[in-house]
């Protein structure tokens, strides 16, 4: 089915291995890029495949798709892909996809989830969305869908649904089991399920012991909104990418490029270099905002509002920088497919680089204020330790895990654009902290300058665009960015008639929002706003607070701007009145 | 944090006096797309490149009236409309204030006469895209009697030119030969 790719020598050592070690339960090799390889393997190989790709090639899991194959080959298929960085060098560096076909008769497959625990969302989520179960995996509760969702009604198999359908709701009640802790003088506080600083939803549950967290659990996906169904069903090719710079609101265009990408390597279609510088350009004027915007929030939860508000009236230039090069300040919706769709002019670069030098003049005022404020090491070194187990399990990504230590960046590890093609420094940071999260972002800020700089001054000459190539049906292929807060991975099937069969979007903070759970143990609840903003998460902050005093089976709601009052002030405890 | 006082004191004010004063926007701005009924030929090469189905085309066969339709509503202003019209008929202006009381009023419509088929007597295609297409055989200079022969075949519905076509192949198939 796929086209001939001749695979490049590093990667085909890692195939090599595995072969030397499986042997017949690999039972397919195909290559979509030359860093591109799936492997079919034997349904109940599938869980010790992926776990000598992940803990013994230095693979991390990027994304599990499931896919509704049964029109292709009679069968429903899971792709687990992992990133294989174990030699650091981009020239080595694979893309790793383990593919295992699931019977229709029989939907059950062997869960990854014991032994590679970052699998642990992505098999709820195939479980909800097609019906396929991953036998053994250890939370049965839902991920994506709704608690009024019928059972045995899988939105994402192709003959499930019309993507405007919307059933009756089975029930009036939110019925989702939130994971239960007793002890002595343990109190359960819920967080949510709304959230101020990014206004989006999510429900937080926190057991305190006194003022110290003991554990947490949360609900997410309150805003799922079917994407993927209406870009199957109603959207051509060249115009999903308006669709995924919607995903999110502040990393919009990184996944606009992840879907590009995807769908350009799956047709192996060759871009233009000016295209890709400006793709470049594009990309890190809106890490610059998104980096400023979160030094910005970091300030406000460590009670700092000034520097919070002049913080954001940087930002405002790095908006103007996108409104000139683009005609939007957020939505810039300048991809198609085979490249982009306005040039960059001498003008328009030369008011940039003009505005940019600004920029970088202020955020090295602020950086410096920020730095010498004695609060912000006070109150983030230590706070929210994630730790280099947790992090080298769950396969966290962007900031948070180079927080942790690890050199993990998409730009260096699988270089895409014209980021092999301009110097920059891979930023990490030991402390594993806040603080240790919060500097990676505040260093960052210089290379986009200077990445900025050397694309907008050595941009190539030449076309910006391809025109006139075909798409080819049932092609499969990985597009991955490094959005400020982490990887963006898509993964896209094509199909007839300028429609994808299969496109699974992924965002950072998917992989970045497990982790938290350990991240918050053992802090006090004071720190917990804090914590939960340093991964920089794509939701929001939440509404109101309930706290359940287990010893006196009371329950009290506290509002949530009294526990960010709280964050802030560090003071009047709302627990004790 | 005296350096910080400094920089407060030196920024001053940097609210805008928005909406007590016009807010500038650059110069490729992206707003509202502005409808031109002049240039357009109701070919719906807008109404395929919308993403967000803004701008949609229906046809009244009874009445004889194709309408297109823009619905700001749903406009998320990336001017792929703009970009694949053939006739320049819709550009984006730097206009971004589109708040409305009704709905209606978020509306922009316009209404096409359809020509007959010259065979079967009903409608089928805008008058006036046929015209531009064979104003544009003429601009390219193909002769008076060719332009006419063309005007000919394209007054004829598809589904009539089919018949046409069955007809003529089964007469040659079919006469016998000398």
């Amino acid at each position: 089915m796929q086209h001939e790719v001749k695979p490049e020598q590093g990667g085909k050592k890692h195939v090599d291995a595995l072969r030397a070690k499986f042997g017949a339960a690999i039972l397919e090799e195909a290559w979509q890029t030359p860093d591109q390889v799936t492997l079919t393997v034997d349904l109940n190989s599938l869980p010790e495949v992926v776990e000598e790709a992940y803990y013994r090639q230095g693979g991390w899991l990027s994304s599990v798709v499931g896919n509704d194959e049964r029109s292709l080959n009679g069968h429903f298929a899971v792709y687990y892909v992992l990133s294989i960085e174990e030699e650091r060098d981009p020239r080595k560096n694979i893309w790793l996809t383990v593919k295992a076909l699931v019977p229709p008769d029989k939907p059950e497959f062997p869960s990854v989830t014991p032994r590679v625990p970052a699998a642990i969302w992505y098999e709820r989520d195939v479980r909800d969305l097609f019906g396929i179960h991953p036998v053994g995996h250890p939370d049965p509760r839902r991920l994506a869908l709704p608690d009024d969702w019928p059972e045995n009604f899988h939105p994402l198999r192709k003959d499930a649904m019309d993507y405007r359908y919307r059933p009756e709701p089975t029930t009036e009640e939110e019925t989702f089991d939130f994971i239960e802790v007793e002890g002595e003088g343990l109190v359960e506080i819920p967080l949510g399920p709304l959230h101020v600083t990014s206004d989006e939803p999510g429900h937080f549950r926190l057991f305190v012991d006194g003022e110290t967290v003991v554990d947490a659990d949360y609900r997410l996906f309150y805003c799922h909104r079917g994407l993927e169904k209406l870009a199957e069903n109603r959207l051509d090719y060249d115009q999903i990418h308006f669709l995924a710079e919607r995903i999110c609101g502040i990393c919009g265009y990184h996944h606009s490029i992840a879907y590009t990408m995807a769908v350009e390597n799956a047709i192996g279609l060759e871009v233009p270099p000016r295209a890709q510088y400006i793709r470049t350009i594009l990309l890190e004027t809106e890490r610059l905002h998104s980096h400023i915007l979160n030094l910005g929030l970091a300030c406000h939860f460590i009670g700092f509002d000034t520097g919070f508000m002049q913080l954001f009236r940087v930002r405002e230039k790095s908006m103007e920088m996108a409104e000139i090069l683009t005609g939007a300040r957020k939505t810039y919706g300048m991809n198609l497919i085979g490249g982009v769709r306005k040039d960059i002019l001498k003008d328009e670069r030369d008011r940039v680089l003009a505005l940019m030098a600004g920029v970088r003049k202020e955020v090295d005022e602020m950086i410096d204020i920020l730095v010498n404020t004695p609060n912000l090491f006070h109150r983030t070194q230590g706070v929210g330790i994630l730790d280099r187990k947790v992090a080298r399990d769950l396969s966290p990504v962007g900031p948070t895990i180079r927080g942790s230590g690890y050199r993990r960046d998409t730009r260096a590890d699988h270089p895409y654009c014209a980021y092999d093609r301009v110097p920059w420094k891979l930023i990490t940071q030991e402390g594993n902290d806040v603080l240790a999260r919060t500097l990676v972002r505040a260093s960052e800020i210089y290379e986009i300058f200077s990445i900025l700089e050397k694309c907008l001054s050595e941009m190539p000459d030449g076309p910006i665009l391809v025109e006139g190539f075909t798409y080819k049906p049932h092609r499969w292929a990985v597009g991955c960015v490094e959005a400020p807060r982490g990887e963006d991975i898509h993964w896209l099937m094509t199909d007839n008639n300028q429609k994808v069969y299969r496109w699974r979007p992924r965002a950072s903070s998917y992989n970045n929002w497990p982790p938290i759970r350990y991240m918050l143990r053992g802090n006090v609840i004071s720190n917990a706003p804090l914590i939960v903003a340093s991964i920089d998460p794509c939701y929001s902050c939440t509404e109101r607070v309930t706290v359940i005093d287990v010893r006196k089976k009371k329950a009290k709601t506290i509002p949530y701007q009294e526990l960010e009052r709280y964050c802030r002030e560090q003071k009047d405890s709302p627990l004790k009145s | 944090m005296i350096k910080l006082l400094k920089k407060v004191l030196q920024v001053g004010e940097a609210t805008l006096k928005y909406p007590f004063a016009p807010a500038e926007v650059a110069p490729g701005f992206r707003g509202k797309p502005v409808y031109n009924f002049e240039q357009c030929i109701s070919c719906g090469a807008c109404t395929l490149a919308c993403p967000a189905n803004a701008i949609t085309l229906s046809c009244d066969l009874e009445r004889g009236i194709r309408t297109w339709q823009l619905f700001y509503g749903r406009c998320i202003f990336c001017g792929r409309c703009e970009e694949v019209c053939p006739t320049e008929a819709i550009t984006l202006s730097p206009e971004f204030e589109l708040a409305a009381f009704k709905k209606e009023d978020l509306v922009c419509r316009a209404d096409f006469r359809l020509n007959k088929c010259r065979f079967c007597d009903r409608f089928f295609t805008p008058a006036k895209e046929l015209e531009y297409v064979l104003a544009v055989m003429v601009q390219a200079g193909l002769p008076e009697p060719e332009v006419a022969n063309r005007r000919a075949l394209l007054e004829v519905c598809p589904e009539c030119r089919r018949k046409v076509e069955v007809e003529k192949m089964k007469k040659a198939v079919f006469t016998p030969l000398e």
